[in-house]
């Protein structure tokens, strides 16, 4: 076991990377009530292409990822959550683009937990009746989620932005695409991207490391994996262009919802580059359109704007792109007033004060982070899939200036790479 | 359980709750301000947050009022309004991090606290009023978040089951106010009301972190200039209520799934004997995965997504909510009817018992690892006169017996159904 120190935030990691492949990190938190653990697979929702090794590649249906996360929750015994409420842990999932998390948090029987959650993600129990059965629970959650207009706002910005990338697909899948969903594609899946080899445990809260460490050394121990290849991912050749750069749905909504973003054309080929990539662009998006900037004031002052205005970034190694906006009277006003804003500024370039104050923000805001268990697991392993390191990312903050602010905002904002998609009412 | 130790004095106006701890990165602050939820004033107390986070005295333009956040390591600030039991609550929020981790100039505690003593007690003011131009801007914003309500069907449904379950009462209010009085507010009354809500208002401050009772008084003596006068304290809310007449409501609107609401008297209080058999009972009929409504309405017959009861202890009702199959209408409201029944028949076995309450007291002694979630929690004591501690509390769901659980879904009422569908006609 390894003891990682980092002065700057006052944390200690403890780390080992077992014999079957499995990386442990263990971060104690003296003082703290709960633990919360995360068990988390390098598997999201555009991993829909692969082989392992010299292997044939297969291409598997959209939304399998998500429908395997709901399904590991099913063991012969019964449903999982039964087992982790009788030890007192509250325990829940999430699939995003690239990964699956498996999570509990609790405050005693923290060994019992650990080797539930181990066990239970370690043993997939998929029969003909459980999936046919698990399909009418997903088509209310997809159902769900085509009603509400925030989430179909911005995945239609990421259909729009993407011709051929599975980012661009729906993480739940569609009614379709989940019926052609059998146990054997199910377990081709896991068996592909639950080996250990693919995955990161990690656990925060009041626990001793050495004590946490045995338990997963041990429960590991006993069971057994076949040596595996490397995991081979296959994306068909992405356009630099976006798809469409206009995307409009109708729904039920009070005013329009407007988000727009920007696909990036290079793509960052180091996990160094990415970090910095991902930091400076989220830096200067903030510049020049937080909510203490004047561009917000104005478009707030002008009703253009209301507090869900914001902007986020999102970086990968082989995607990258912004979204921003909110709900706006006047959507086409509102992108009109935005470009003449950010060309006045590529012109003249971000303010020095701006700049640091903004950094400033972001700093505070990283430390916050720091406060919640959760985010700490969730951000951790978000950032080591990507090879990161997220208590190092103090100092990229501080290696950052303001050239690179504004050299990001010469090359992010170039317009033809610009989608915009909206959901409005029905026009009268 | 360790207790996070709590100080408590009162300085004017203000009570004043300290909790003293070294186990965060940040300073915690939350003030509440509390007054009787009424038709005549929900939309003036609603509408204070908005035009004070628009600046103050000192920084009256909100640009720079924005930027003393950003310099103070991009403090957190923010604010809610909230109805809890017969109150209507602004929730004014601080959050930032400790000094020991940046090299600032002065305590960002106490930076924190002046910031929010100019903005509860000396914001901007133009000619004895509020500023014309931020009180429309901020009618405006209230306007829409108001009518953005409908866009979140889940949120939607779930409001239009309470309104009209308390129709006649002012708990069928939105916390947020209501538009049509929107107009008639201008610069001059909302200042008005605003004087009157300094002077009648309940005010209780929160402070968790690095810090002590002695500190915050004398920074909130610095800080806040509230007028002179003694705290008020929280009515008593009425959780008791006659039977009357069941009532279904069906909305149409253009959704693909239907939104199944059901709203129960519970006639159970934060502050009754029986208020912990009451958590119980909602954690064993809808509280967890493992409840009844989850493993009937969804894992048994998969029927729904989500499938969940809430109980809110401050005005003693209790909500169910699916989302459904629209043609399902009908069997997804006999499974919980039946769900209801069972609960009343005592159906209800070890298992169940033991794993709510292990779910229970897990939540009452993570809530500790959260500076704001010990503040809502003493807050609850705070609002409903009932001094309750997570340990205590802890203990009493502990020795909830089966029969307390039965004699608790006995005065459970099934008031309202609400279901929101489509427009296709059947």
């Amino acid at each position: 076991m390894e003891a990682i120190v980092y002065p700057a935030v006052q944390e200690t990691v403890y780390y080992e990377k077992l014999p079957n492949g499995l990386e442990v990190y263990v971060l104690p938190k003296e003082g703290f009530q709960k633990t919360y653990a995360t068990f988390s697979t390098k598997y999201g929702s555009v991993d829909n292409h692969f082989a392992i090794g010299d292997g044939e590649f297969t291409k598997v249906p959209d939304g399998i990822a998500h429908f395997l996360e709901h399904k590991m929750f099913e063991e012969p015994e019964g449903d999982i959550f039964a087992t982790f409420a009788s030890q007192g842990a509250s325990a829940n999932a999430f699939t995003s683009f690239d990964r699956t998390v498996y999570l509990f948090s609790a405050t005693q029987k923290i060994e019992e937990n650990l080797n539930t959650l181990l066990d239970f993600v370690q043993h997939p129990y998929f029969t003909d009746e459980n999936v046919e059965k698990e399909k009418g629970i997903i088509e209310q959650e997809i159902n769900m989620y085509r009603d509400n207009p925030d989430w179909r706002v911005y995945f239609g910005l990421i259909d729009a932005m993407y011709h051929k990338h599975p980012v661009h697909i729906d993480i739940a899948g569609t009614a379709e695409s989940i019926g052609e969903i059998t146990k054997e594609t199910l377990y081709r899946c896991y068996e592909t991207f639950y080996h250990p080899t693919n995955m990161i445990l990690f656990i925060v809260g009041g626990v001793k490391a050495e004590d946490v460490m045995r338990l997963v050394r041990d429960n590991q121990a006993k069971k057994t994996f076949a040596e595996q290849g490397e995991i081979k991912r296959k994306f068909d050749e992405e356009p630099a262009a976006v798809k469409n750069a206009n995307a409009v749905i109708t729904l039920p909504v009070s005013l329009p919802k407007c988000l727009f973003g920007f696909k990036e054309k290079e793509l960052p080929k180091t996990a160094d580059e990415l970090i910095r990539k991902d930091i400076s662009t989220k830096l200067m998006l903030e510049s020049i359109m937080g909510s203490s900037s004047s561009l917000y004031q104005e478009l707030y002052d002008d009703n253009l704007i209301s507090d869900s205005f914001g902007s986020e970034y999102n970086a990968s190694l082989d995607y990258c792109f912004s979204v921003m906006g909110g709900d706006t009277r006047d959507p086409d006003e509102l992108l009109k007033r935005i470009r003449t804003s950010v060309d006045a500024l590529k012109e003249k370039g971000i303010e020095q004060e701006a700049f640091e104050r903004t950094k400033r923000k972001r700093v505070g805001g990283y430390l916050r982070m720091l406060n919640s268990p959760e985010a700490i697991a969730n951000e951790f392993t978000r950032y080591r899939f990507r090879d990161a390191d997220l208590f190092k990312l103090l100092s990229v903050y501080e290696s950052i200036g303001i050239e690179e602010i504004n050299s990001r905002l010469q090359e992010h904002f170039d317009w033809s790479q610009m989608a915009v998609s909206i959901v409005r009412k029905e026009q009268a | 359980m360790t207790k996070a130790s709590m100080e408590r004095g009162q300085l004017n106006r203000i009570r004043l709750h300290v909790i003293p701890t070294k186990r965060f990165k940040t300073f915690a602050i939350a003030l509440y301000a509390g007054v009787p939820l009424a038709e005549s004033s929900v939309t003036n107390a609603a509408l204070i947050p908005f035009v004070l986070r628009r600046g103050t005295a000192s920084t009256p333009e909100t640009k720079a009022f924005r930027e003393r956040l950003d310099d103070m390591y991009g403090a957190g600030f923010g604010f809610d309004v909230l109805k809890r039991g017969d109150s209507q609550i602004v929730q004014l929020r601080m959050d930032v991090i400790h000094d020991r981790f940046v090299s600032s100039d002065e305590s960002l505690l106490a930076a924190s606290l002046r910031f929010l003593g100019e903005v509860v007690t000396d914001p901007a003011l133009d000619n004895g009023a509020f500023r014309t131009k931020y009180v429309e801007a901020e009618k405006n914003t209230l306007k829409k978040k108001l009518e953005s309500i409908i866009n979140d069907k889940i949120r939607y449904a779930a409001e239009r089951c309470l309104e009209e379950m308390c129709e006649g009462e002012p708990y069928r209010l939105n916390a947020l106010g209501k538009i049509e009085d929107l107009e008639s507010i201008t610069p001059e009354s909302l200042y008005a009301y605003y004087r009157e809500w300094l002077q009648h208002a309940t005010f209780d401050l929160y402070v968790c972190g690095d810090t002590s009772l002695d500190e915050v008084k004398a920074l909130v003596g610095e800080s806040f200039s509230m007028p002179a006068g003694a705290p008020s304290i929280y009515g008593m809310p009425k959780t008791r209520y006659e039977t009357k007449e069941r009532k279904t409501v069906i909305e149409r609107m253009e959704v693909g799934q239907g939104k199944l609401n059901l709203g129960l008297r519970a006639n159970v209080g934060y502050s009754d004997p029986d208020y912990p058999a009451a958590l119980m009972y909602n954690g064993i009929l809808g509280g967890y995965p493992h409840s009844k409504l989850f493993l009937n309405v969804r894992e048994k017959a998969s029927l729904a997504y989500y499938a969940a009861s809430r109980f809110d202890g401050h005005k003693g009702l209790l909500t169910v909510q699916s989302g459904i199959e629209i043609d399902n209408y009908e069997r997804a409201t006999d499974i919980i009817k039946e769900q209801l029944a069972s609960m009343e028949n005592g159906d209800i076995n070890e298992l169940e018992m033991s794993q709510t309450k292990a779910m229970i007291a897990n939540h009452l002694r993570e809530l500790q690892d959260s500076a704001f979630e010990i503040i809502s929690f003493d807050f609850n004591s705070v609002l409903s006169g009932k001094q309750r501690t997570a340990a205590g509390l802890l203990e009493a769901v502990e020795a909830v017996t089966k029969d307390d659980i039965v004699r608790v879904a006995k005065q459970v009422k099934l008031d309202t159904i609400y279901f929101l569908r489509d427009e296709k006609e059947a």
